[in-house]
């Protein structure tokens, strides 16, 4: 997995690269975190053709997780410690470098 | 129905699984339904429901207050499983149906301590208006709870907005 592939996957426009099941396991995390009851059963045939029922519980309890903990730590406003070259730095340089926007280190290295 | 069909608890083989749904529903959250579906994945089940008890019936902020606002996210998620749901440890220490329906409308309600608003209030942004809630949001909080229950207060309310989510999500 590269850079690339983590922005375009935020971004909601999966590269022509990226296979029907990992399009699917991302359609899958956004309508979870925007409209939980827009899954029907037609999302879900779609997701049993590419995965098992442990799977899709696996890929859902994930993504609950996150959805929540995320929203916990942006409430925080924590930093990663790191920058992209690895050097430790404070919260405030990290809040210059990554910004307020959930961007993967390729973007914020750009900012 | 919609989603991934609970696994009959019943049916378990994996007994540190059973025992930890039997504590689940010896509380009263969640029931076998949450328990069912995610015992899918037995590794998984078992770290989620040690979670979720510890999170709900553990720590040091009062349990009662804790049951009103996991009542009051799953509202404002329009959850209808979580909302069903009820503590019988919260019940047991007298938390009432009319003090669960009061806590929504908590701000005028002499009834809720200064501590119990703000604690209401910090889920309640927490789902509608994360970003509202800043270092002034923070620093009043502190008058009232410690940093350790501050942090217990917000990953309870996040692994419980997360929780839902996934429910509203499966399990329709």
């Amino acid at each position: 997995m590269t850079e690339a592939d983590i922005d375009e996957g935020i971004a909601g426009a999966p590269a022509a690269r990226l296979t029907d099941r990992e399009r699917l396991a991302l359609d899958f995390s956004a309508r979870m975190a925007t409209e939980p009851e827009a899954l029907d059963a037609a999302v879900y045939d779609a997701l049993r053709q590419h995965y098992s029922e442990e799977e899709i519980v696996e890929l859902g309890a994930f993504i609950g997780f996150n959805i929540g903990y995320h929203t916990f730590f942006g409430t925080l406003k924590f930093y990663p410690m790191f920058a992209p070259d690895g050097r430790l730095v404070s919260q405030e340089e990290a809040a210059q470098i990554y910004g307020d926007k959930p961007v993967s280190l390729a973007a914020g290295r750009s900012t | 129905m919609i989603g991934i069909a609970p696994l009959p608890v019943d049916a378990l083989e994996d007994q540190e699984l059973r025992a930890l749904i039997a504590q689940a529903a010896a509380l009263g959250v969640p029931d076998e339904r949450f328990a069912g579906i995610v015992a899918r994945v037995p590794h998984y089940a078992k770290a989620l429901l040690r979670a979720m008890l510890l999170s709900h019936a553990g720590g040091s902020v009062d349990h009662r207050l804790k049951e009103m606002i996991r009542v009051q996210l799953a509202g404002f998620a329009r959850d209808p499983y979580f909302a069903s749901l009820r503590s019988t440890k919260a019940i047991g220490e007298g938390l009432t149906e009319e003090r669960i329906a009061a806590s929504n409308r908590y701000e005028n309600d002499d009834r809720f301590s200064e501590a119990e608003k703000w604690a209401l209030r910090y889920a309640e942004r927490m789902y509608l208006a994360p970003h509202e809630i800043d270092a002034a949001f923070y620093a009043e909080l502190k008058r009232h709870y410690t940093e350790a229950q501050i942090m217990e207060l917000g990953a309870f309310i996040a692994f419980h907005y997360g929780m839902q989510v996934f429910m509203r999500a499966v399990a329709r």
